[in-house]
């Protein structure tokens, strides 16, 4: 039953795709009418599916890579759908939506069947340790997003290309704003995140837990999210420089992300 | 007797109301005329009273703005296609027309044959057309300014206050009003900003979102970036500072902007660059070249932590080295850059207007067709009824008659199927020519 959710709720996004083109580029709102609700409802039933999902395997938390790339699909949507409510800006939909479509198709329609033997993931910490971190890629992803969108704009008003009708973006300001404001909501996610999995890790594997490499890159990327959010805030970087800087940061997160493979401490599941 | 019923209800629903719409507006009526028909809004609700009580007129809204006075009226159509009055004016036109033209003459003192070479007429489908295009700001003389809306909502209010807007009026312009929403939510006529003041405040609001808690400079003086800089602070903005070569000069300018809402501030000519970094938005209109190259403006930039500037350079020759524009974080647009927008803003506007201009059409063929069809379906109604009424009679008759040998369930249900179908058949003719009827009343019209 979860599965039809999540196959549903993939459909859902898919029409949210689409609708949202037409209501950012042109400005109709009858499509956002559409691709607003679609969203809704999709995040709505991919959580119930996630839900019943975690219920069902008598667990509360994702752990194959299918249940957590799926997760930070949903968080996805609920950063677009927070944006559209609190920015009025649908925008950030032509990115954020298909990423979510991408991260959910693969588990809705071939889920994975891996068997959990680590005996930590039954603890409540750990679910807080990757619903933290999952947050932190999200709002990374989102402000790389916000960087580029304020990189075409600036462009745009520069170059004097103003017609209104794909007056599609929001402000500069606004979009500053976004990117700044993710920075600032995902670096106690990280931090938190990071904290909990180490005194977890610490625990059970003791200090050969720091000789780890995923644990050297999230502790790299965590100096170089802090490291953005300082020149951010300190130089008022903006433009193609913080696109630059927001892209570094988020390839260490992608390098992290991949790090899967090679880390012993995070290997949960049986083959 | 049956068919005269059916006669008199076509005649008294299609032929007793005309709807006569009268008026000038800024493409055929020069200002001079235009004011002097002008009806203030605190003299509206009584002109209304008294155009609604004209001798033939059943129901009468005004329209007055500064360009454009229509009244809009439901004669009685036993008027119309009377002759007219011989008269110095009358020049062969119908008689609801002339009774209106002599409205205009008596309450607003205007003589005849001034007004009479720049009215227009419009009746029936045409008035209705013309009618949704005006509050669809179609025939604006801005397309697209929203301020119309408001001002046929307001003449509706009125109009109903006084018990002028009735039966026929009222729909049609409560139909006006959801066309205007339709027009505006369905096209992009009223999005795009036309003259060069609200093009820089559009501007503005693309690189700072709101304008609230913003700080406009305005350095040198001139009507222009006068008129942009109200325009900014109507926007939002909440401080202005003036610089000008006389400080006099710029003091009188800040007193002049300054509201309970604005503050306003001069700095002294001398102390521009080091003051300038404290504005958002700066509007220049000196004429003295170069106020601000790339190296004064990089040094702003950095007192303002990189937060973007806004450069409304409104000189010639310009204030603003072009080279600034290329600094991050710098937007330089001059008089011709301005002009330019506002020309594809003009371009865009009329390509929706087209779009606009569908809408209208589809929704006047849409309501042309429900009220023009409406005394058919009356007509159909009441020989639908009546027919009704012979074949229960006879049904009841014939069932009285075979009362000794009464017929099943099934054998009543297959009498009624006949009767109706019969009915139904017998019928269609006569439908289908009220209907017709209808369809060429409405192309008469």
């Amino acid at each position: 039953m979860s599965l039809l959710w999540l196959r549903l709720a993939v459909i859902l996004y898919g029409i949210a795709a689409l609708a949202v083109l037409p209501a950012a580029l042109y400005n109709r709102p009858r499509w956002r009418h559409i691709a607003l609700p679609s969203a809704m409802g999709g995040a709505f039933f991919h959580f119930v599916s996630i839900t019943e999902t975690l219920y069902a395997a008598h667990r509360a938390l994702p752990i194959d890579t299918h249940e957590t790339l799926s997760m930070l699909g949903l968080l996805l949507v609920v950063a677009f759908l927070i944006l559209a409510v609190h920015y009025r800006t649908v925008s950030f939909g032509m990115f954020l939506l298909p990423v979510a479509v991408l991260l959910a198709i693969v588990p809705a329609f071939h889920p994975g069947h891996e068997r959990i033997v680590y005996p930590l993931v039954r603890t409540g910490w750990l679910l807080l340790h990757i619903a933290l971190l999952l947050a932190a890629y999200a709002a990374l992803f989102l402000s790389l997003i916000a960087s580029l969108l304020y990189l075409i704009q600036e462009r745009r008003l520069k170059q004097k290309r103003t017609e209104s009708k794909r007056g599609w973006l929001p402000p500069l300001e606004t979009l500053d704003q976004i990117g700044l404001n993710a920075l600032r909501f995902g670096l106690p996610c990280m931090t938190a995140g990071l904290l909990i999995g180490s005194v977890l890790a610490l625990q059970s594997i003791g200090l050969a837990f720091f000789a780890d490499p995923k644990v050297l890159l999230s502790i790299a990327m965590w100096i170089a999210y802090i490291l953005m959010i300082f020149i951010r805030s300190h130089s008022g970087l903006r433009g193609r420089r913080a696109v630059y800087l927001s892209s570094f940061v988020f390839l260490v997160m992608l390098a992290v992300w991949a790090a899967n493979s090679l880390s012993a401490v995070h290997r949960f599941k049986a083959p | 007797m049956r068919d005269k019923r059916i006669e008199n209800t076509m005649r008294s629903t299609s032929r007793n109301s005309k709807l006569l719409l009268l008026g000038v507006n800024h493409a055929t009526a020069p200002i001079a005329i235009r004011e002097r028909l002008a009806i203030p809004t605190h003299r509206l609700a009584d002109a209304t009273r008294t155009l609604a009580g004209q001798p033939g007129v059943r129901e009468a809204l005004i329209l007055s703005t500064c360009n454009r006075v229509e009244l809009l009226t439901v004669q009685d159509g036993a008027q119309d296609g009377s002759e007219a009055e011989t008269d110095a004016f009358s020049a062969g036109r119908p008689a609801p027309t002339l009774s209106m033209i002599r409205f205009l003459n008596e309450y607003l003192q205007v003589r005849a044959t001034d007004i009479e070479p720049h009215l227009y007429e419009f009746r029936e489908r045409e008035a209705v057309r013309h009618l949704f295009r005006v509050a669809s700001s179609l025939d604006s003389m801005v397309v697209g300014e929203p301020q119309i809306l408001g001002q046929v909502k307001q003449s509706w209010t009125i109009g109903r206050e006084v018990g002028a807007v009735k039966s026929m009026l009222d729909p049609l312009l409560q139909r006006a009003f959801s066309v205007a929403k339709k027009v505006r939510t369905e096209t992009q006529i009223g999005n795009s900003t036309v003259s060069v003041a609200s093009v820089a405040a559009e501007l503005a609001r693309k690189i700072f979102g709101s304008l609230s808690g913003k700080t406009v400079l305005l350095v040198g003086a001139g009507k222009m970036s006068d008129l942009t800089a109200r325009h900014l602070i109507q926007q939002g903005a909440t401080m202005l500072l003036v610089s000008n070569r006389t400080e006099s000069r710029a003091q009188v300018i800040a007193d002049a902007l300054r509201t309970p809402s604005i503050t306003t501030g001069v700095i002294p000519l001398d102390q521009l660059h080091e003051q300038a970094y404290r504005a958002d938005i700066i509007i220049t209109s000196t004429g003295a070249g170069q106020v601000f190259t790339p190296e004064n403006s990089r040094t702003l930039l950095q007192r303002r932590k990189n937060r973007p500037v806004f450069f409304i350079d409104i000189a010639v020759p310009r204030d603003v080295a072009p080279a600034v524009n290329d600094l991050e974080g710098c937007f330089v647009y001059d008089i011709d850059d301005l002009q330019q927008v506002a020309i594809q803003n003009k371009a865009v506007r009329s390509r929706e207007a087209d779009a606009a201009e569908s809408i209208v059409s589809r929704e006047v063929a849409r309501y042309s067709d429900r009220v023009l069809q409406a005394p058919a379906t009356e007509a159909i109604k009441h020989l639908l009824l009546d027919a009704e009424v012979v074949r229960q009679h006879e049904l009841t008759r014939i069932t009285q008659q075979l009362s000794r040998q009464p017929l099943s369930a099934e054998q009543l249900a297959a009498v009624d199927r006949l009767t109706k179908s019969l009915t139904g058949k017998l019928l269609h003719p006569q439908i289908a020519a009220l209907r017709e009827i209808a369809a060429d009343s409405e192309s008469d019209d």
